[in-house]
């Protein structure tokens, strides 16, 4: 509300005031110290071994006394001077007075002063002690005038006389030496009072810091150091109350008792650190117990596990989307004329081809934020397995499982529904049936790598039944239209040939409304039957020839148009290959693709989730996340072998290329490794569809 | 522009100034004020200033292990009791800062006691005013005027504090008067003067808008003053009164004995702060919802303390909760002390009247309804006189005013003398012989108000200080 405002005017009188002041400190500074010198003088020779002849003679050296006869009465008090009124001689300004008015310096005081202005840290006399010795001699010479042997007191060899002016000069002088020396205890504690609280001021931040972190579960600190830490401050704390006590009570007993004024400020001082230690105190908290600390550790290393990954599924969306846009631009550019015929079906294999469409739209349309969870986690695991962070894979695969079983019970209650409308369409099943046959033996083909999928976990299977039924849908399609094995090598010519805008659009429709989907479901079971087989083999080549692909080359091109059925494979191989881990290093492509179809027939899945397979529309397009093209693509390319697959493969290099040295340019220095992985993996594919189609 | 800030940071400054140790702050009688209204006391203290002095008390001691920071108008008096002070210095070091512009040769007579050089800062900081709120300031001056003249003590009190205000927000102003008023011509007069004779002080960064100070004299509105308020800082001002923040509540009924004197201040009250510009129907709920707060935060009777965390807990909670019991009880017992004058003294419905008197042409009926309202016992003689004050000012040339009558009505009410000159001192004050423009034509309204945006508009950063002089 208030824009900054910087500290008012202010002038200052400081130079004046010192001008004035000075011309009125010099004189009387220049007095004290010409009494100090001559002091040092008078006391710098052994007065009590020296005879008083000589010493008479070395005061009247030091200054010069004034003439007797100038002086007939005493300057102070007016008194003629007579053989019984003696004058005397100030032995520091040589003026003279009477006995009476004379005053005597005690050598202690003496010294103390010439030592004072030596060095500040001069003798410790008592202040109390001085003035007393002070006073005494003066007393003692006071009684002595009427004593007759006062001509034997004149030679004290312990004293020296001066005027009352020079005594007051110099005792003005002691004082200030006194206040400066003396430090009354209240200060003494309160010195020390603020010690522990600058100590508090430094340390607690430090706690807090490390309270706080800890608490987060992170290690930057130990446990046992803060709890130190912690019983350090606290000690601090127990001795700034009191300190501060200490100050309340001092001199309390005292008689007289103390001034009220200073009462109140010992008391203000304990209530300020009162307020102190409450304010500060209350700001520490506590620290975890070892237990909760072990907890708490795990907790974090997941959070962080999942932001770490969260940001870089950020970076390499963003990534990804550059590379649309100007995939885009070069498909637009190079195959633009292909796209007039690819009407009517044709939309969904433009979907499948390589062109990467906006994944975040497609998220962001994701209905389902559960699923769209679970496709984040399964990217996130992937992308830690490459990073070979175990650990964190495990983690992670907790959190998923968790989702999937969130979600599953959501799918199994609208898929209950749906199974009902399902059970009518039994003419459809023994189409299906038939196909599954078909499928059974292409899985035989597909080797192997089912007897895995036996030892996946439950949820994948009911997870994945769904989501890859509406998937399947424009699969469907395909099947009709082409011989299975090459439509997806069409589809991702198509999509090339395709304008980006125009791919996506008939998925999202799809996914949008359920009743769609419902239309085309019976179709859609064969297709899904016998396309999950088809699959396979080509998914396996692919991980022979790039085990480590998956996870590096992912997302820069992700592929919207792609197999939906594809891409949940995608999504849920970093999955199966976690567990597989322990078990056998499988293909995690081929795994995915068997078990999905497996449930109905084969495995004796339990029957309920044949139906809840079938019908969820909306999911598979959504759920398609960072999906690796160039995996999609060798698919293709090993299916179909077809011609334009090939041109297309070239085209796609040249862009990577072009994205690779633009990236270069630019220095994101990982966004070039990306982009050289993903080269890598089409050069490859271009080779190995080569040799497939010669 | 904040004036609470700009003196805030001023003594901030000092204090830093006069580095660690014990201190004590030296004050006389407004500066006292002046630094109550920007600082408490446990801030205060946590800057390791332990005692308040006025420089005028004889009862101090000598603490040599104190530091003083002497906050000082520059008055005579102040001087001499400085020129005291540092004769026989009771603390070790003084820190000197004046509120305001300090002669030479008052500085010389003060170098000239310090023989024994105590002095370590001599110093003018201007906050040589009373900051209320941020854009609010007051100088806490009661009767500037005699007649219609300044009493010229006032004046200069004014001036300095109108210029210290400048210093301390750095502006060198455009100054604009109104000029219908004569005071408000004065004014001008001695603050450009001031300005012109300092003008090394008002050497500031100049802006392409000059800023403005505007000097508006009360005689043109003499009106919104006499009605009754419905927010709760001009409630709170107008039913109980505040000074200096400070609200006596010695004569609410049944007051318990720690809420005798509160404080409400919006630097550190933050229901204040939110609240005090709201209606007074707001206020209500606002005040039930902190009491709902509050229940919720009350530590339950039941609930026993039974584990180390409970007890931890508590204890953490502790200080807030009895902060907050703090506000929730004075609040409650301003707003409760507020509505019971409020029906005591029957103000909705005298307000109804006022504003009908204000705003309305309705002779006849604004007639009739302040009779009416003077018949009404539980009227009070204030509100009864002001409602004739506000009907002498709009009826003023009437032709079928009936002012003598209504002033019979005072007399018979039994509403003392002191409240009956009232009324023709408003008129005198305030009449329409003085007032520049018709302040009760609807359609001036509209177009004051009109302006008053698009002045808003185009100098959004010109804070119109409200310079209240009182009648």
């Amino acid at each position: 509300m208030w824009e900054p405002q910087e500290l008012g005017a202010m002038r200052s009188h400081l130079s004046d005031f010192k001008k004035h002041r000075a011309a009125r400190i010099d004189h009387y500074v220049v007095e004290v110290n010409k009494l100090i010198i001559r002091l040092e003088k008078l006391t710098a020779f052994d007065r009590t071994n020296t005879e008083s002849a000589k010493i008479r003679a070395i005061e009247k050296s030091v200054v010069p006394w004034v003439n007797d006869q100038d002086v007939p009465f005493c300057p102070d008090c007016g008194n003629k001077f007579s053989i019984r009124n003696r004058r005397h001689h100030c032995r520091l300004c040589g003026s003279i007075m009477c006995k009476k008015c004379m005053e005597l310096i005690s050598l202690p005081l003496a010294n103390k002063l010439t030592s004072a202005s030596k060095d500040s840290l001069s003798t410790h006399t008592s202040p109390s002690q001085s003035p007393n010795s002070v006073h005494g001699s003066r007393r003692g010479s006071i009684s002595s005038v009427s004593s007759v042997s006062s001509v034997l007191d004149e030679k004290d060899d312990d004293r020296i006389r001066c005027c009352t002016h020079c005594k007051d000069t110099l005792l003005k002088r002691e004082q200030q030496i006194d206040e400066k020396e003396h430090t009354p205890d209240i200060v003494k504690l309160y010195e020390k009072l603020r010690l522990c609280m600058e100590k508090v001021d430094q340390k607690a931040p430090e706690y807090i810091k490390m309270a706080a972190s800890l608490n987060a579960g992170e290690t930057t600190y130990s446990l046992e150091h803060a709890s130190d830490l912690r019983v350090e401050v606290q000690k601090v704390y127990e001795l700034i109350d009191a300190l501060s006590k200490k100050i309340l009570t001092l001199d309390l007993k005292q008689d007289p008792p103390p001034h009220p004024n200073t009462l109140r400020l010992q008391r203000m001082i304990r209530y300020s650190a009162t307020l102190f230690v409450q304010e500060k105190l209350l700001g520490l908290m506590s620290l975890p117990t070892k237990e909760q600390f072990e907890e708490l550790k795990k907790k974090r290393k997941q959070e962080i596990e999942r932001k770490r990954i969260l940001e870089r599924q950020a970076a390499l969306e963003s990534q990804r989307r550059l590379e649309e846009r100007r995939s885009d631009l070069a498909s637009r550019a190079t195959n633009g004329e292909v796209v007039p015929p690819r009407r009517g079906p044709a939309p969904l294999r433009k979907a499948e081809g390589w062109l990467p469409l906006s994944e975040g739209q497609r998220q962001s349309e994701d209905p389902d934020p559960l699923l769209q969870q679970i496709h984040n986690i399964t990217s996130f695991i992937r992308q830690a397995k490459a990073a070979d962070r175990t650990d964190e894979v495990l983690m992670l695969q907790e959190n998923l499982r968790q989702l999937q079983d969130e979600y599953d019970q959501q799918q199994t209650e609208k898929a209950i529904e749906l199974s009902r409308r399902q059970a009518e369409e039994e003419d459809l099943q023994r189409e299906q049936l038939q196909v599954l046959r078909e499928r059974e033996w292409e899985r035989e083909q597909g080797q192997a790598a089912s007897l895995h999928t036996r030892t996946r976990s439950l949820d994948f299977r009911e997870i994945r039944p769904f989501q890859l039924e509406p998937g399947r849908e424009p699969r469907t399609h395909l099947a009709h239209a082409l011989d299975l094995g090459s439509s997806p090598a069409q589809s991702s010519t198509a999509t090339k040939t395709s304008p980006p805008s125009l791919a996506p659009e008939p998925f999202r429709g799809w996914s949008g409304s359920p009743a769609l989907g419902q239309e085309f479901l019976p179709q859609s079971t064969p297709s899904q039957r016998s396309e999950a087989p088809s699959l396979n083999p080509f998914d396996e080549e692919e991980d022979l020839a790039s085990p480590s692909a998956e996870g590096t080359a992912s997302p820069p091109a992700p592929e919207p148009s792609l197999g939906p059925p594809a891409r949940l494979l995608r999504e849920y191989n970093p999955f199966e290959e976690e567990e597989e881990e322990e078990a056998v290093a499988g293909n995690p492509f081929a795994r995915p693709d068997s078990p999905a179809p497996n449930p109905f027939d084969e495995e004796d899945e339990p029957p309920p989730r044949t139906p809840a397979s079938l019908p969820v529309p909306g999911n598979p397009f959504e759920e398609a996340p960072c999906t690796n093209p160039f995996e999609e693509d060798s698919d293709g390319g090993q299916e179909g072998a077809e011609p334009i697959e090939e041109e297309l493969l070239l085209q796609q290099i040249d862009n990577i290329k072009a994205y690779i040295f633009d990236a270069k340019q630019c220095g994101r220095l990982d966004e070039v490794e990306v982009l050289t992985e993903n080269l890598r993996e089409l050069k490859r594919t271009l080779a190995k569809q080569k040799g497939g189609s010669d | 522009m904040n004036v609470v800030f700009a003196v805030k940071q001023y003594i901030s400054k000092m204090i830093e100034d006069s580095g660690p140790g014990m201190k004590v702050l030296l004050m006389d009688k407004e500066t006292t004020g002046i630094v109550s209204m920007v600082y408490t006391q446990s801030e205060i203290l946590q800057k390791e200033v332990y005692l308040f002095e006025r420089i005028d008390s004889q009862n101090r001691e000598i603490m040599k292990h104190l530091k003083a920071i002497c906050f000082l108008r520059p008055t005579k008096e102040n001087v001499d009791y400085l020129i005291q002070e540092l004769r026989r210095p009771k603390y070790s070091i003084y820190f000197i800062y004046f509120s305001n512009v300090i002669s030479k040769s008052d500085v010389k007579s003060l170098a000239e006691a310090d023989e024994q050089e105590v002095v370590a800062e001599v110093q003018e900081f201007y906050g040589d005013y009373i900051a209320v709120n941020p854009h609010l300031f007051s100088l806490n001056i009661l009767g500037c005027c005699q007649g219609r003249n300044w009493d010229p003590v006032q004046l200069s009190r004014t001036t300095q504090g109108l210029t210290a205000l400048l210093l301390s927000l750095k502006k060198c102003p455009m100054i604009r008067y109104q000029l219908s008023s004569e005071a408000a011509k004065r004014l001008a007069e001695c603050v450009k003067q001031v300005i012109t004779k300092e003008y090394e002080l008002f050497e500031f960064r100049r802006t392409e808008v000059p800023p403005l100070l505007l000097i508006l004299d009360r005689c043109d509105d003499a009106i919104t003053p006499l009605l009754n308020q419905w927010t709760y800082q001009a409630m709170v001002h107008e039913l109980l009164g505040i000074n200096n923040n400070r609200i006596d509540l010695s004569r609410v009924p049944g007051i318990s004995k720690d809420l005798r004197e509160v404080v409400l201040s919006a630097e550190n009250d933050e229901f204040y702060a939110n609240n005090m510009h709201l209606n007074f129907a707001e206020i209500g709920s606002n005040i039930k919802n902190l009491m709902e707060d509050f229940q919720k935060k009350k530590p339950k009777e039941q609930q026993k303390l039974e584990s180390i965390a409970d007890m931890k807990a508590f204890v953490e909670n502790y200080p807030q909760f009895k902060k907050m019991s703090g506000t929730v009880s004075k609040h409650v017992t301003v707003v409760g002390e507020l509505s019971r004058l409020v029906s005591e003294r029957n103000l909705l419905e005298v307000s109804e009247v006022e504003q009908e008197l204000a705003c309305q042409n309705d002779h006849s009926s604004a007639l009739q309804n302040v009779k009416r309202l003077l018949q009404n016992p539980r009227v009070t003689e204030f509100d009864a006189a002001r409602l004739v004050m506000l009907y002498a000012l709009h009826y003023e040339r009437h032709s079928s005013n009936s002012l003598p009558g209504l002033m019979m009505d005072l007399r018979n009410k039994g509403v003392s003398e002191k409240y009956r000159k009232l009324v023709s001192a408003v008129i005198e004050y305030g009449g329409k012989r003085v007032r520049g423009s018709d302040l009760f034509s609807p359609k001036d309204a509209v177009a004051i108000t009109k302006q008053f945006l698009k002045g808003l508009k185009t100098s959004g950063y010109h804070c119109v200080y409200h310079w209240r002089s009182h009648l």
